[in-house]
């Protein structure tokens, strides 16, 4: 060994280099925590934030929908839905196999669920399945081990007590589509976001849908909850309280069941909607859970229609139910006198062409009365001839509001038509079809050609008749009721008047006269919508039988049937529209079913009381009202 | 003996002394965050139940206790003694690195522990110490010929000394302890000197040979290496540790988010963050400011380390310091280099702050080699 001053190399120098080296390596160690502490820092803070911190949202539970009374139509129930947490899963695709053999999924469908969400944040569970049933929540849980990254989570969902009952009043809830998202109008939602997509669920969404609360927790690298950071709380919506009494409504959903069809019952003093029904029916909770594609097939199918809402988008000819409008006019315009008589031998003789009276043999010598209860069409071409198609047109379309659109959803609805010279002007294109011929007009006059309605409309139209001639806006919400009872938005109390019929109280008077007749009458038409004598209760009324222009050539369809009355006849409190695609005479097919509406509204047993004591035979139903289309070039 | 007893105080190296403890009480403080556990009451080594909220930190307390007595034990070692038995020490680390391989006990895949029924030890801990030595009683023995360094083949000899414990412990495998253990030797060669052509020679040679050490390396190896290169590329994966760590430092920023503030430790977002990514618990915690002054620590115990080699009494003194040197400061830039995304993860722990109980006795015995090494310097060789 030898000593340090003899040795062969230079030491100091070495270690100076050494020194130079550590200092060197050092300073890169530094200059490196520089750059992610200082000028990277505020970027990694912010990455540690978004480690530890995950936002986690809580539904908010929709507000109730009640009927008049408060009895609880559409309420909210827990519901179970199977979410994917991508971050928690160290292989999703495996995950959502093993879940698709537990649940007897297509696996390829549940990935594409998985997959179509777009962008979410970190740690966002996926929605996989939506209320599942509670047999498969458990088979889930019990095979939790082989689903990392499976959650299920607990939201509350629609409740529907009665059922499909209403449903086209409720509309449904649905997951807001990939379209609405994209939309302005639905910026504040979320992908699996249920969003009210059909009628009150959509119309009064705003109110309906609550605020959701959201929960930010401080999680550990392994996803637990440490800790809350901030939160607040979920808001649930407010509560709808609607004009539509359960009971009515009921009766309307039961009469029409097996039958395509609608009813409309309203009060004729506040335009307030007591009940709304449309066959065939949908059942809304079917939207709450996933839908086959059966089970949405058969609910589009167009031959059943059933998410259409026949009260407001079901526009057909009205038939006689409008020759009371037409005898409105009349009066009101002079042109007959309550006491003039026709004579009716059967059918019409104008220019060379012959038009019938669904009667046949003819009435005989009818004045107004007799014409509105026997439904003479005779009587009504020739008065119809006198006011010309123009002064029908005023009444019927401006004074009572048939086609137009009665906006009482914001959803789609058939505005129908009522025909006139302009109308056919503006309507047809070819030269030769703007011309309006009078022959027309008899068709008009006795609610047949171009004129079409909806049930809405006409009971706003006969209520018009019957209130002193106000045209009322017609209403099904009464009021929004947050949760604590506080009243948020009151619908008018006082009912919203559109215009006024201004008939004169005398020609009102003879109207609902001929039609208290039309009921209970022996030769009325409409004596099927009579209630129990022993009700004490007077119904009015008029049938209509509209005949069906044939969708296809050589297949006879049958009519329409068609029945708007009211009771009691001295002061209304209920207008009940009712109609029954291809149902046949109004009388048989369609008055029923309003007397059945109008037992349940005034809590009398229903019964189908025997004609009254008949002085001439009834006629047979077959036959009975067929009003010719008219046939003019 | 007397003698030196009394010289002790004049010539221990103070500086040296105080940047350990220095560093010591950093790790303390570090660990005690680190391994906070406020359910825990840590047991000592089965003995005694003790209400504590960092287990890490008391232990670890406790292995600094039984470092300074094995440091206070590498102090009192007269060097000539290192010198005598360096090569016996090599063999039989040597052994035992073989014997390991045989029959050591696998953890976390890697098969590096020797069980010997009442305490398991890791030999390559052992050959650390004993590879330095003996290189730098090889280099002191036979110094280059010409004055210039050394030449091909006078390096045969001292590069197979170092290769053969490298390849033994490559295989175990733990990449980063062979690496360093070179690292160590070469640049003990190196401070005696090598010839340019003979350095020249050696490096293309190591080029040719690394094509079929990459296919030697095992994949988890491989993939950390490349996941270094691109860790943002597996986020879930390898990258993780290093993705994780990177986060830790960096929201760190100038002042850190305080003593026990780090969420990415505390929420256990960082691996490992009492033993490898200790530094980056640091740095979360306790900001640029806070890193950059333990570095600087690092940096002054290295120096001192560096003046003791430079005012040993002989050249076997000198390397031997200056070996103990480089291979703490090696662990210090590799580990540190790690944690901030430079160096791939291979498993180093940061002297004297990582959690460890061996790591530590052998960190605070080879600092008390040097202070031995310093205590000794103005003695004369005492004849054998």
């Amino acid at each position: 060994m030898s000593r340090f001053e003899r040795s062969p190399v230079n030491i100091t120098f070495r270690i100076w280099c050494s020194f130079a080296v550590a200092l060197i390596s050092v300073g890169v160690l530094v200059a490196r925590l520089w750059y992610l502490q200082i000028e990277q820092g505020a970027a990694f803070r912010d990455r540690s934030e978004n480690n530890r911190l995950r936002t986690l949202y809580v539904p908010a539970a929709r507000g109730l929908i009640l009927d008049r009374h408060g009895e609880v139509l559409v309420r909210n129930r827990p519901s179970f839905n199977v979410e994917l947490v991508v971050e928690d899963s160290p292989d999703p695709a495996q995950s959502i196999a093993e879940l698709a053999e537990i649940t007897g999924e297509d696996p390829a469908e549940l990935q594409a669920r998985a997959g179509k969400q777009g962008k979410r944040r970190r740690y966002e569970p996926r929605l996989i399945l939506r209320d599942v049933p509670r047999d498969l929540v458990a088979r889930i849980s019990a095979q939790k081990h082989r689903l990392p990254g499976v959650a299920i989570s607990v939201v509350p969902t629609r409740d529907y007590p009665h059922g499909g009952m209403s449903a086209h009043v409720f509309g449904y809830i649905r997951e807001v589509s990939g379209d609405q998202l994209k939309s302005p109008l639905f910026s504040g939602y979320l992908p699996g976001d249920t969003v009210g997509q059909y009628g009150v669920e959509a119309d009064l969404e705003r109110y309906l849908r609550g605020e959701r609360g959201a929960r930010t927790v401080i999680v550990n690298a392994r996803g637990s909850k440490i800790g809350e950071a901030f939160a607040s709380p979920e808001k649930p919506g407010a509560d709808i309280v609607l004009t539509i009494d359960r009971k009515v409504q009921a009766a309307a959903d039961e009469a029409l069941a097996g039958k395509h069809g609608a009813v409309v019952a309203m009060d004729p003093a506040t335009g307030e909607i007591l009940a709304l029904a449309s066959a065939p029916q949908f059942s809304p909770a079917a939207f709450t859970s996933e839908m086959s594609k059966e089970a949405w097939a058969a609910l589009v199918d167009p031959k059943e229609n059933r998410l259409s809402n026949r009260a407001l988008q079901g526009a057909f000819p009205p038939g006689s139910v409008f020759k009371i409008f037409v005898a409105a006019a009349a009066l009101n315009e002079g042109v007959v006198s309550p006491a003039e008589k026709v004579w009716c031998p059967g059918h019409y003789q104008f220019g060379k062409r012959s038009f019938k009276c669904h009667k046949h043999s003819g009435h005989g010598s009818v004045n107004m009365f007799d014409a509105i209860v026997q439904s003479c069409d005779v009587y009504f071409y020739v008065i119809g001839q006198r006011l010309g198609v123009d002064r029908i047109f005023h009444y019927a379309h401006d004074l009572f509001g048939l086609g137009q659109p009665t906006r009482l959803t914001e959803g789609d609805e058939n505005a129908g038509v009522m025909p006139s010279t302009k109308w056919k002007e503006s309507y047809f294109r070819r030269e030769e079809d703007k011309k309006w011929y009078p022959g027309e007009t008899l068709s008009v006059a006795i609610g047949q050609g171009a004129v079409s309605t909806t049930p809405v409309q006409l009971a706003r139209a006969l209520a018009a008749v019957v209130n002193g001639g106000k045209l009322l806006k017609p209403r099904l919400v009464k009021r929004v009721v947050a949760g604590d009872g506080r009243v948020i938005e009151e619908f008018p109390a006082e009912p919203e008047v559109i215009g006024a019929a201004a008939i004169e109280p005398e020609a009102a008077k003879l109207l609902e006269g001929a039609m208290v007749g039309v009921v209970a009458e022996a030769r009325g038409t409409g004596h099927r919508a009579a209630l129990p004598k022993a009700s004490g209760i007077q119904v009015g009324g008029k049938t209509g039988t509209a005949q069906v222009a044939s969708r296809e050539s050589g297949v006879k369809e049958e009519d329409h049937a068609w029945f708007a009355g009211y009771a009691p006849a001295e002061s209304p409190r209920i207008v009940v529209v009712a109609l029954v695609e291809n149902g046949g005479h109004g009388g048989v097919a369609a008055a029923p079913i309003a007397r059945k509406v109008m037992a349940a509204f005034f809590g009398v047993a229903d019964e189908d009381s025997p004609p009254p004591v008949a002085a001439k035979p009834r006629r047979p139903a077959a036959v009975a009202a067929r009003a010719p289309l008219s046939r003019e070039g | 003996m007397l003698s030196f007893s009394s010289r002790i105080g004049s010539q221990v190296d103070w500086a040296l002394f105080g940047a350990t403890g220095l560093l010591l009480c950093c790790g303390l403080v570090v660990l005690y965050s680190a391994g906070y556990d406020p359910e825990s009451s840590a047991s000592l080594f089965g003995l005694a139940s003790v209400e504590f909220s960092s287990p890490a930190c008391l232990r670890q307390a406790v292995h600094i206790g039984a470092g300074l007595l094995v440091m206070l034990i590498g102090m009192s070692i007269p060097t000539q003694i290192f010198f005598h038995y360096s090569f016996v020490l090599y063999a039989l680390a040597a052994a035992m690195l073989v014997c390991v391989a045989g029959f050591g006990v696998v953890v976390n895949g890697s098969r590096r522990w020797l069980d010997l029924g009442a305490l398991s030890i890791q030999p390559a801990e052992l050959m650390k110490i004993a590879l330095i030595m003996a290189v730098a009683r090889r280099l002191s023995r036979s110094p280059p010929r010409d004055g210039k360094g050394y030449g091909l083949g006078e390096l045969v000899v001292p590069l197979l000394l170092i290769a053969v414990p490298m390849a033994l412990i490559m295989q175990q495998p733990d990449l980063g302890t062979a690496l360093s253990l070179g690292f160590v030797g070469v640049a003990q060669l190196l401070f005696v000197g090598i010839r340019p052509r003979a350095l020249l020679t050696i490096v293309l040679a190591l080029g040719v040979l690394a094509y079929p050490a990459w296919h030697m390396l095992h994949e988890y190896q491989q993939r950390r290496i490349i996941v270094l290169l691109n860790p943002e590329s597996d986020p879930q994966g390898s990258g993780y540790h290093i993705t994780q760590s990177k986060i830790a430092v960096g929201s760190g920023e100038l002042f850190g988010k305080g003593f026990r503030g780090g969420t990415q430790s505390q929420l256990e977002f960082l691996p490992e963050h009492t033993t490898d990514f200790a530094f980056s618990v640091l740095a979360e915690e306790w900001g640029f400011l806070g890193s950059v002054s333990v570095l600087v620590l690092f940096l002054a115990l290295v120096s001192s380390m560096l003046r003791v080699a430079g005012r040993a009494r002989d050249l076997f003194s000198c390397l031997l310091a200056f070996g103990i040197t480089a291979q703490f400061f090696a662990h210090t830039v590799i580990n540190v280099g790690m944690v901030i995304g430079l160096m791939p993860v291979v498993g180093i722990p940061l002297p004297l702050i990582s959690y460890g109980g061996s790591a530590m006795l052998s960190l605070l015995f080879g600092l008390g080699v040097v202070q031995g090494v310093s205590i000794r310097r103005l003695m004369f060789r005492e004849r054998a």
